[in-house]
């Protein structure tokens, strides 16, 4: 009896063990599972509301307030309220080109960029994610008058939470989003502060205006190889790349493009969330720093110049002919160790 | 008896500058006449008065002297044409022209090193910015913005240069 009753608490005790299992193992799919659906959720919803986003940096916070319409899958239209400078212009999305609409210089500036269409790389960059961050699930919310999932993103090798996205539960839209800095503090917040769900938005809302507006033709970004390599060695010049990242950051990216006659190489890393870019040109062209507070700093023993905008922060340098300017939102330690391993 | 000396006689041995036998024959009449002792004596007396004189004072050198000088220097020099043709020789020439050709050459070059083209660091911003879209809950509604608000033509290069990507400012109150 007493072997009997032993055989049976050891059942019991492995069918709640293996309950428990499952039971993680679905939050754990089910956290997974809602990061999808939110990327996807876009393609799938049409909308209207009210966004503000704020970033927020050492000494002060900028945002921006706009509202928003939003035809699914690609049709999207930002019409700015804030801050001032932008009130009444407005930024109208056709899949992957914008046309940034200024009403106070009567014209319309057209850019195009092929990343938005390129499903493959999105992918991939989820699946980076997916290595370096667990997703876990944290208590419901609302937010905007909407019942919403948080999912707190958690670095692997930290520890440290990066990223707080809160998801409309029926919907799957992300409603609200929080990134934080190393010590914790947020240094970017996305939220709506209204939205209404519509079955499709007039056509008219995303109508680009002709009359009395010029047509300006902006940067174009095609979209970036993840050949890096390929990118470094057909740069034009002998060009680095670092030795050292923070753990979980590889390189997605790579782009070459003439910034006024300069060739300039940029390089893109990123852990899933957080992205480091590392620019470089062989032609003497100094990053000018003058619109910022410029604070000194140390690259190899060598003297640099950093900037803060917002929460990012721009590392610039030079060494053996080559100008380096190393821009993401690590810490400047951080930032100066990478900048240190960059070596032919 | 000897006559009385001449005046020329009488500066000439003060000076030194007679002949041994007439200066002998003139120390000897002054030995014997009242008279050449006391015209010696004037004439010595005068004499050291003017060297007195030249000593304490630089007298000017006459205008018309130094006129008559520049003069002959002017006429001795030579005349426009001739020093052209003078530099053109070339031994004079070439190193000229050598000197003309790498003054223009490294003037350039250091003008060029002056006005060395830099990167306005808020295009890198924007950049960095655009390329995040393809990752995860990463959007490019800021660098939109940024553009947007800096007016820019948006060409790559008119951006380096124009963006002004400070949007709006408020205390975080952190």
């Amino acid at each position: 009896m007493r072997a009997a009753n032993a055989a049976g608490a050891a059942s019991l005790a492995f069918a709640v063990a293996l309950m428990c299992a499952g039971a993680v193992g679905a939050q754990g799919a089910g956290a997974d599972g809602l990061l999808r659906e939110a990327i996807d959720a876009p393609n799938n919803v049409s909308y209207v509301g009210q966004v503000q986003n704020t970033e927020f940096g050492q000494s002060k916070a900028e945002a921006t307030i706009f509202r928003i319409e939003h035809d699914s899958p690609n049709l999207t239209r930002r019409w700015y309220v804030a801050p001032q400078a932008l009130y009444g212009d407005s930024i109208i999305s056709r899949g992957d080109t914008s046309y940034n609409v200024d009403i106070k210089r009567n014209r319309v500036i057209v850019t195009k960029d092929d990343a938005l269409d390129d499903q493959v790389a999105q992918d991939d960059n989820f699946n980076l994610l997916a290595n370096n961050y667990r997703a876990v699930q944290g208590a419901d919310e609302t937010i905007a008058g909407r019942p919403a999932a948080s999912v707190l993103l958690v670095n692997k090798y930290t520890g440290q939470t990066v990223l707080r996205v809160w998801i409309d539960t029926q919907t799957k839209l992300v409603l609200q989003k929080e990134q934080y800095s190393s010590n914790g503090s947020v240094t970017r917040q996305m939220r709506f502060a209204q939205i209404r769900y519509v079955k499709d938005v007039p056509d008219g809302s995303f109508q680009i205006p002709t009359t009395g507006f010029t047509r300006v033709q902006g940067a174009s970004h095609g979209t970036p190889s993840n050949d890096v390599a390929g990118a470094i060695r057909t740069a034009g010049f002998q060009a680095r790349g670092p030795r050292y990242l923070p753990e979980g950051f590889t390189p997605i990216a790579a782009d070459i493009t003439t910034i006024k006659g300069i060739r300039t190489l940029h390089l893109l890393y990123s852990d899933g969330i957080r992205t480091i870019s590392l620019f470089e040109n062989a032609r003497g062209a100094a990053v000018d720093l003058s619109k910022y507070t410029v604070h000194p700093a140390t690259v190899d023993k060598q003297d640099a110049q950093y900037v803060q905008d917002g929460p990012t922060m721009l590392l610039a340098w030079a060494e053996s002919g080559l100008h380096f300017a190393l821009v993401g939102e690590l810490s400047e330690d951080e930032l100066s160790k990478i900048a240190s391993s960059v070596v032919p | 008896m000897m006559q009385h000396l001449t005046n020329p006689q009488l500066i000439d041995y003060i000076h030194g500058a007679l002949a041994p036998e007439e200066d002998a024959s003139v120390h000897a009449h002054l030995e014997s006449c009242a008279l050449c002792r006391e015209e010696y004596a004037t004439e010595v007396a005068l004499t050291e008065l003017l060297r007195k004189q030249a000593a304490l004072e630089e007298r000017d050198m006459p205008s018309t002297v130094k006129a008559a000088i520049w003069q002959q220097i002017r006429d001795a020099r030579p005349s426009p044409a001739t020093r052209i043709l003078a530099w053109l020789r070339p031994a004079i020439a070439i190193p000229v022209a050598a000197a003309i050709v790498l003054a223009a050459y490294f003037g350039l070059h250091s003008q060029q090193a002056s006005a060395a083209p830099t990167i306005d660091a808020a295009y890198l911003l924007q950049d960095h910015a655009a390329m995040n879209s393809t990752v995860p809950f990463g959007d490019r509604s800021g660098a939109d913005a940024a553009e947007l608000q800096s007016g820019s033509s948006g060409s790559a290069d008119e951006t380096a240069v124009n963006v002004q990507p400070a949007i709006y400012t408020a205390d975080a109150g952190r």
